[in-house]
């Protein structure tokens, strides 16, 4: 391996080494999974929530982005292009393990009372301990599929309303109707826990 | 503004995505209201406790999987190829 070709590539652009991965330059297209392979890794764990299902997507992801190369067209950016290999093969990977989808068209996000004001807007790291950590992970478990892709991107991955519509294939209305119902949903498992939380505090201080 | 208008209207006043108007229609309700207040800030923290996620990064030898995998189906779609260090 010519290390100088190493570092060339290192310095070019997205675009380029695309372009060279479509003329058959391998080490372009592995360029491009050195720089995106944590960033897809990372945000299959978060859609499917287990290393290795994880691992699984992160793979499949490659392997279609490497045998599809040739047929991108450049009409949206690489990362957009990757990110929706990725967010189609976890979300078929979910589909397998059937978690509810999005045809349930349910309305559960108001059925939750809305005595929340109690859940006091502290410091956010005052508030991060493993428990509530452990909530917030279950908070998103609970998703149906199609709602956590659109959470994950927007609230974790902090992705645009409309990069996350590209991704997804979606209208940007249809994204933020979903993001909302999912903040909804979200907000709602994280306010039982802390009204529960409330509850034992109170209760423990009676006792004394 | 009614309550549920305000509740519908939610994400968009959080994300900055609104008309100045009804920025200033929300912001009144919000200030009166004690329930969509109590909406508002649990949404808000909501987001808030969730971009703290930390970054995550990958297992030991997840790299060389992925290595190894793309030079097997290198292998099979390119079969005339040798390997990289060609
Ligand atoms: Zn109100």
């Amino acid at each position: 391996m010519n290390p100088r070709i190493e570092e060339a590539l290192t310095t070019l652009g997205d675009e380029v080494l695309v372009r060279k991965a479509q003329e058959d330059d391998d080490r372009a297209f592995g360029e491009l999974v050195s720089r995106y392979e944590t960033k897809v890794y990372s945000l299959a764990l978060k859609m499917v929530r287990n290393p290795e299902d994880a691992e699984d997507v992160l793979q499949d992801t490659f392997l279609r982005a490497y045998r599809g190369i040739k047929s991108f067209k450049g009409n949206s950016t690489f990362s957009t292009w990757i990110y929706r290999i990725t967010a189609n093969s976890a979300l078929m990977r979910l589909r397998k393990k059937q978690l509810p989808t999005v045809s349930i068209e349910d309305a559960d996000e108001r059925e939750a009372p809305v005595s929340i004001a109690d859940w006091s807007p502290g410091p956010v790291d005052q508030l991060l301990n493993q428990e509530l950590q452990q909530v917030m992970d279950e908070a998103i478990e609970a998703l149906p599929a199609e709602f956590r892709q659109v959470f994950v991107l927007r609230d974790i991955e902090e992705i645009s309303n409309a990069e996350v519509a590209e991704i997804l294939d979606l209208s940007v209305a249809a994204v933020k109707s979903r993001l909302h119902r999912a903040r909804l949903k979200v907000r709602n498992r994280l306010a039982a826990y802390f009204n529960e939380n409330q509850k034992q505090k109170r209760a423990m201080g009676a006792q004394r | 503004m009614t309550c549920k208008e305000v509740l519908d209207a939610l994400s968009d006043y959080l994300d900055a995505d609104m008309k100045e108007e009804v920025v200033t229609e929300m912001r009144r309700h919000i200030g009166v209201c004690s329930d969509c207040r109590a909406e508002f800030d649990t949404l808000s923290m909501t987001i808030k406790l969730y971009k703290h996620e930390s970054a995550t990064s990958m297992p030991d030898g997840c790299h060389d999987r992925l290595v190894k995998i793309l030079e097997i189906e290198k292998l099979k779609l390119k079969p005339g190829s040798t390997k990289t260090e060609s």
